[in-house]
């Protein structure tokens, strides 16, 4: 996947994650073009979703660097420069972590009013816009998050993180609690804002489907470091017992 | 041939078909003036329908789904729709996004992002209807937490003895500390205040009578159910309410288990079996504050005021207000717990039930203690 010159949108560098005496994570690199779609996976407990929280500066990393956008996340306490960086990705958290006082409106629409000053009529376009994105009807924006099912949870959850137009996209087990079929409609509507906007999109899972279906690349992390690395059938091809059984085991 | 010109956006025509051309960047960051670039286009130019409308992106620099938006809502303003607009010129990437925005985008409305809001009227119906209903609901809930006691009394094997046990040690042994601290400082307070009254008469003997019944009949069940409608209700309602929340009260449901019995019952036992102690401790303590002032300041001496206690003191106003206590913490238990049975599938409502739960059992307490007032009045006690 490396090469044509593109600079890497995320760097991952030597990451080591201890929680006391428990470790996570000994040393752990990958890098990440612009414009793919790159699936961590890896079993229960293998630090999937930590090392995504290190990736997004919500955890410190023990030891290593994380880049995103070239710039070393975790060298800096500017936060102007971090809020810069910020207002470049989006996070669909494992639940939604819809602001549950807020209507589904109001929570798409808080990243806007945060971050610059726009007239309220323009603020409703592009909730519109962002709902219709992620598939929603307008009338959901009227509703709070408490009368969503699961599957609205999730694309409410994509829309906010759609809100400022980022170019990296990171998705928390954005299909788990999914029907199949909300789940494949989740997994095609990730592909096409991916391909017609050219998004980045880094989601862990354990959805082979989503693997099968959209996913240009796969880490498969396990034993503390990466496992393998490559397209679904270089990863499949992998004679490392667990990526066996785990491709074996559900396949079939 | 009018050419109304913008920074970001020119019209022509061209062979019957009307061309916005758009310029430099199209992105969310600008939206204000992209938006203003449409406005004011279409502010000079009239609409006319019928003609197709074909967006040009040759000479476009950068475009999102926001910019793409906008592009589009000029299409219509001059007369064209989604479905049918010709894009030409635009690299892949634009193209790309563009085409997306119009799919999905389709016919534009308002949206209302808050709830709709109601005219007082309603909003006063609303309020009024819901309170009754909730009165409804806290008197059958009270009933049916009365019938499980009462097949309790009836099978005490049912009682969760261990759990009562737990919550008792909450409830009462962890309040001791507070209770007697407040107690003691009301003791004291209430004591000063008599004494600074009765040493005008020089009846500084009558501080005993003063301070005990104030304290036996009134003070301490008051004050100790306020503390603990604070401490314990609201805790009761926190506890349910999360547990609600987190589907754990479903899942006792269809392990077969009865969220009253598990949970409801113990905390009102508890609580019933706790309040009449504490409440026998404020006495006491509160009454110890009264003897340290009557010493201190009207030179009634601990054994003179022991010896009045004696004489003036009837048990009488001792159970009349430890027979108070029970029935406040009936009712505090049962606020508490339904406020946490009731909680909705959010976090904001846990907060909200758990105020509520502090709020109401305090004037409960308050009213039901006026309603006694009353009673012990006409009945001589």
């Amino acid at each position: 996947m490396s090469g044509n010159g593109t600079t890497p949108i995320i760097e991952v560098d030597g990451i080591a994650t201890r929680f006391g005496r428990q470790i996570v994570h000994e040393e752990v690199s990958f890098a990440i073009e612009p414009g793919t779609v790159v699936a961590l996976i890896g079993a229960s407990g293998s630090g999937k979703t930590v090392l995504l929280k290190e990736i997004i500066r919500l955890l410190r990393p023990t030891a290593g660097r994380v880049r995103l956008f070239g710039e070393d996340i975790w060298s800096t306490d500017d936060e102007r420069q971090l809020s810069r960086i910020k207002n470049r990705f989006g996070v669909l958290f494992q639940n939604g972590a819809l602001f549950s006082a807020l209507t589904v409106g109001e929570n798409v629409a808080l990243p806007l009013r945060e971050s610059m000053r726009l007239p309220p009529e323009l603020v409703r376009s592009v909730v519109e816009l962002r709902l219709r994105l992620s598939g929603l009807d307008r009338d959901v924006a009227a509703k709070m998050p408490s009368e969503l099912s699961g599957g609205m949870v999730k694309r409410a959850g994509l829309a906010r993180a759609l809100a400022l137009e980022p170019e990296l996209l990171f998705l928390d087990e954005p299909t788990s609690g999914l029907d199949s079929i909300n789940a494949r409609a989740f997994d095609s509507l990730v592909r096409t804002l991916s391909d017609s906007l050219g998004l980045t999109v880094v989601l862990s899972t354990h959805d082979l489907e989503t693997l099968e279906g959209i996913v240009d690349r796969i880490i498969v992390l396990g034993e503390r470091r990466v496992l393998a690395d490559g397209t679904l059938s270089e990863v499949r091809s992998s004679d490392h017992p667990w990526i066996r059984s785990y491709f074996s085991s559900r396949s079939e | 041939m009018t050419r109304p010109q913008t920074h970001y956006l020119t019209v022509r025509e061209e062979d019957g078909k009307v061309v916005l051309e758009l310029r430099d960047t199209w992105r969310l960051a600008s939206l204000e003036a992209l938006a203003a670039s449409v406005e004011g286009l279409c502010a000079t130019r009239p609409v006319r329908n019928g003609k197709k409308v074909v967006l040009d992106g040759s000479r476009l620099e950068a475009l999102d789904t926001a910019g793409a938006m906008t592009a589009l809502s000029s299409v219509e303003r001059c007369g064209g729709t989604l479905a049918e607009v010709s894009l030409t010129g635009f690299d892949d990437r634009h193209r790309r996004i563009a085409e997306l925005v119009a799919r999905r985008l389709g016919e534009r409305g308002e949206i209302p992002l808050e709830p709709p809001r109601l005219d007082p009227l309603q909003r006063v119906g609303s309020v009024t209807l819901r309170g009754l209903r909730y009165f409804v609901r806290l008197v059958s809930f009270l009933g049916e937490c009365l019938s499980g006691l009462a097949s309790t009394m009836v099978r005490p094997a049912t009682l969760r003895l261990k759990e009562c046990a737990i919550q008792f040690e909450r409830v009462c042994v962890d309040a001791l500390g507070i209770v007697s601290l407040v107690m003691l400082l009301i003791g004291i307070v209430v004591a000063y205040l008599f004494a600074a009254q009765i040493e005008k008469y020089g009846a500084n003997i009558f501080i005993v009578d003063g301070v005990s019944i104030a304290m036996a009949r009134e003070l301490s069940p008051i004050i100790v159910a306020i503390i603990l409608a604070g401490r314990s209700g609201s805790a009761f309602a926190a506890q349910i309410g999360s547990m609600k929340l987190n589907e754990e009260v479903d899942a006792m449901r269809v392990l077969g288990l009865s969220p009253l019995r598990v949970l409801v019952l113990p905390r009102i036992v508890a609580l019933v079996l706790a309040m009449p102690l504490l409440t026998f401790v404020g006495d006491v303590v509160g009454v110890l504050g009264g003897m340290v002032i009557a010493d201190r300041y009207l030179d009634v001496s601990p054994a003179t005021f022991t010896e009045r206690l004696q004489f003036a003191f009837s048990t009488d106003h001792l159970f009349v207000g430890l027979s108070k206590a029970p029935v406040f913490a009936l009712f505090i238990a049962v606020i508490g717990c339904l406020k946490g049975l009731t909680v909705e599938n959010n976090t904001r409502s846990v907060g909200i039930n758990t105020t509520a739960t502090v709020v109401q059992s305090i004037v409960c307490v308050i009213l039901l203690n006026a309603g006694f007032a009353v009673v012990f009045q006409e009945l001589g006690i």
